[in-house]
Order: C-alpha cells, then sequence, then structure tokens
C-alpha cells in the first residue's frame, strides 16, 4: 500500500463501525429481552447434529474445513498450470505460508523435508484453516432446540417465522430458568417433541474444540514419526526403545540404557497426550472466554478478543506443526554415537 | 450444608479454581521464554528467526502446563462423578 492510498480517506467505513457498535449498546443494553446476549453452557463432548443421527457436530464443522481445503488445492494447483509465474491476491498468501513451511521443514529435516512436508504441512493447513472457520457467525449459536439433559440454565423460546414446515424460534435470555434435571431420568420419545425450557444444542461447532479430532492429529503425528524413524534408520530405530545390543554388551550401563529405553517408550505416549491436549485447551479454552465475555460485556470487548482468538489459532496450528517437525527430525538420526555426522543443518 | 448436592457442587468448583494455580509456573515460564528470547534478538538480530522458533517452542511446552491444569479443571467440573 503506497502514500497516496493510506491517505485516502473511507468516512463511510467509520459510520459503519459506529453504527454497529450503537446497534449492539441497543441490543444488550436497552433493547427487548429477545436481544440480549445468552451466558453460554459449557459443553464438553461434542453433540450429535441432530437427535439420533451419528455425526456430531464438530465432524460438520471438519467437513466444512475439509471442503475449503479442497477447494484450496484446486484452485492453487489451476493456479500452477496456468503458467502465470507472478501469483496475485490470495494465492501470493498461499505461496507465502507454503514457503514458510517448506523453510522451516527443511531447516530441521534437510533433505527429509520432501517426504515429511506432506505429513507436517496437511496437519498446519487443517488446523489453521479449522480454527478459522470456527470463527464464523453461526457456530455455536445456530442449532435445533432440546430440553437439557444437565442441570443447568434453560430458556424459554420465542417463534420468529417459517421457513416453509420449520418454524424458527430464538432463545429468550428473560425467561431463564435454573432446570434440576434427574440423573436417573431416562428420556423418552415424547420429549424430543417441542420443549418449554430449552438449551440450543449447535449444529455447528469449532472442530478443535472436540477432543477426539485434536486426538486423531496427534495419534497420526505420532505414528507418523515412528513411520519416518524406521524408513531413515530401518529396524534399528527400535533401539531406541529397545537397546537389546547394548544390554548385552554394555553391562551395567547397559542395563541404565535399557531402563531409559522404556522412559523413551512412555514418552511417546506422553507426546501424544500433551499434543492433543495443547490444542484443545487452548481453542476451547478462547471459545470459553469469547463466550463469557460476550455475555458480560457485549460492546467493544468482543472484537479485540476475536483478534487474540485468530492469533491463538495461527500459533496453534504453527506451534503443532513445529513440534511435530521436531520429533520427526530427532527420530531420523540414531540415538547414540555412529551416525551423527549424517544430519543435515 | 443442609444440601450436599450444592455442598458437593460448591467443592468441585473451588477445588476446579485451585486447579487452575498451577497456571503460575507456566505464566512465569512463558514470561522467562520470551524475555530470554527478546534479549538474545536484540544481541543478534541476525539469528532473530532461529531464536524465534526456538522461543516458541519453549513456550508451547511451558504453556502445556496450564494447558493440563485447564485440562484437570474442566474435568473437576464436568466429568468427575
Amino acid at each position: 500500500m503506497n502514500e497516496a492510498q493510506t491517505k485516502k480517506r473511507r468516512p463511510v467505513k467509520r459510520w459503519i463501525v459506529l453504527a454497529l457498535v450503537a446497534i449492539g449498546i441497543y441490543a444488550a443494553f436497552m433493547g427487548p429481552s429477545i436481544l440480549k446476549p445468552v451466558p453460554p453452557t459449557v459443553v464438553l463432548p461434542a453433540e450429535p447434529i441432530w437427535p439420533g443421527v451419528p455425526i456430531t457436530n464438530s465432524m460438520a464443522a471438519t467437513l466444512i474445513t475439509d471442503v475449503l481445503l479442497i477447494l484450496l488445492a484446486i484452485g492453487a494447483y489451476r493456479f500452477s498450470k496456468s503458467g502465470e509465474l507472478v501469483p496475485s491476491g490470495f494465492y501470493n498468501a498461499f505461496e507465502a505460508i507454503v514457503e514458510f513451511l517448506w523453510n522451516t521443514v527443511e531447516g530441521s529435516t534437510g533433505k527429509w523435508a520432501r517426504r515429511i512436508i506432506p505429513v507436517v504441512g496437511t496437519i498446519f493447513l487443517l488446523i489453521f484453516v479449522a480454527n478459522m472457520v470456527k470463527m464464523l457467525p453461526g457456530f455455536e449459536s445456530i442449532g435445533y432446540l432440546e430440553a437439557p439433559h444437565k442441570t443447568g440454565e434453560a430458556y424459554s423460546i420465542v417463534k420468529l417465522f417459517q421457513i416453509g414446515s420449520l418454524p424458527v424460534y430464538a432463545i429468550d435470555p428473560a425467561g431463564a430458568e435454573r432446570i434440576v434435571v434427574d440423573p436417573t431420568h431416562e428420556t423418552t420419545e415424547e420429549e424430543h417433541g417441542l420443549c418449554e425450557h430449552c438449551q440450543v444444542i449447535p449444529f455447528l461447532r469449532g472442530p478443535a474444540t472436540d477432543l477426539n479430532f485434536t486426538f486423531a492429529l496427534a495419534v497420526i503425528a505420532i505414528v507418523m514419526t515412528q513411520v519416518y524413524g524406521v524408513w531413515a534408520l530401518g529396524p534399528r530405530y527400535f533401539e531406541k526403545f529397545i537397546p537389546i545390543r547394548r544390554l548385552v554388551k554394555g553391562g551395567a550401563f547397559g542395563a541404565i540404557d535399557f531402563v531409559v529405553g522404556l522412559l523413551e517408550l512412555i514418552l511417546e505416549f506422553a507426546k501424544i497426550l500433551s499434543f492433543s491436549f495443547r490444542l484443545f485447551g487452548n481453542i476451547f479454552a478462547g471459545v470459553l472466554l469469547l463466550s463469557l465475555v460476550g455475555s458480560l460485556l457485549p460492546v467493544l470487548l468482543p472484537p479485540g478478543l476475536y483478534l487474540f482468538e485468530i492469533f491463538f489459532g495461527i500459533i496453534q496450528a504453527y506451534v503443532f506443526f513445529l513440534l511435530a517437525t521436531i520429533f520427526m527430525s530427532t527420530a531420523l538420526v540414531s540415538h547414540h554415537g555412529d551416525e551423527h555426522g549424517k544430519e543435515q543443518h | 450444608m443442609d444440601d450436599p448436592v450444592a455442598f458437593v457442587t460448591g467443592l468441585k468448583v473451588l477445588a476446579a479454581g485451585l486447579a487452575m494455580l498451577g497456571t503460575i509456573g507456566a505464566g512465569l515460564g512463558v514470561g522467562i521464554a520470551a524475555a530470554g528470547g527478546v534479549q538474545a534478538m536484540g544481541r543478534n538480530p541476525d539469528a532473530a528467526p532461529i531464536i524465534q522458533t526456538n522461543m516458541i517452542l519453549g513456550m508451547a511446552f511451558a504453556e502445556a502446563v496450564a494447558i493440563y491444569c485447564l485440562a484437570v479443571a474442566l474435568i473437576i467440573i464436568f466429568a468427575a462423578g
């Protein structure tokens, strides 16, 4: 952006922002109770997108992420086939991301980068796009109504309008009531009809707020680490975990090495746990913070927090990618002695 | 004390709050990592990319502890009987 463009004033945008803030103040503090922000109900496990359907809302969001990524890939492929050498706009940003990933992977794994980047690069792009998709309006706010299964706040509902045969309701924070649910009570089919005091079960929810998503990615990353280790070193890779040769030859130190090897084996499982809980905890805490602050102080503060969330989405994707890369690069070289010269830096 | 359910719920929330005390250490760790990283970058700006990578790595490990605390707190509130 050059001087002339930055000097050009855009008063229209300023008025749009002010109007939005005014609408926010009206809705939060003065308007009818139906417009007021709703305090969040915190639900840890993902819920089905419709009663009885075996697809959870975080899976639905993951599918949206996948579709976006596939479109991105098709676009990038068509661009590379078109023969233009200078990328513009969107593809410029995409090329910058890919180049950055490539430089990071190449810096720590050397000639193995071509084989490693498909795995870690995919993980980065998936987490990155998933964390960005999560921020779209409609996530965690549009869903179907259900009577609460656990003790907690439930809201009365107000009918807004009807699309075909599908009535659309909004929940009314003024009609909040603390529902105490008997945990031994079995839900029957009739209770899936319209409830009087309802909770919203969202259709879409950020993929990384579901532990299944992050755990699956962590398992993939760690299993692929073992695969690359065996690819680089052959069966000798497993001597890192069970150093039989040193146990036979080394005497007392061999026994210590054996125990250390077992610890390495435990460490691999600890890596899976820390990988999955790091991503899940960060994103879940972010969503919790956004909805809590959004219900307590709905004006002016949430946009800043959204900015913070975007930053954290990128940082967490980068951290997952970087840790996976570094674990893979340490798996590529043998644990003790003889082959340290092979390391590429 | 009259209502045992409310009593247990209150204790659960208290326990979750206490579990989050562990974030003190994580906060210190992240702060120290950032301070060290910035100092190193100030002394040797040419090495900034490498320092930055390792700094973020260290911060991620330190922060993992805070995330464990959060996981424990969430489990106490939502999952523990």
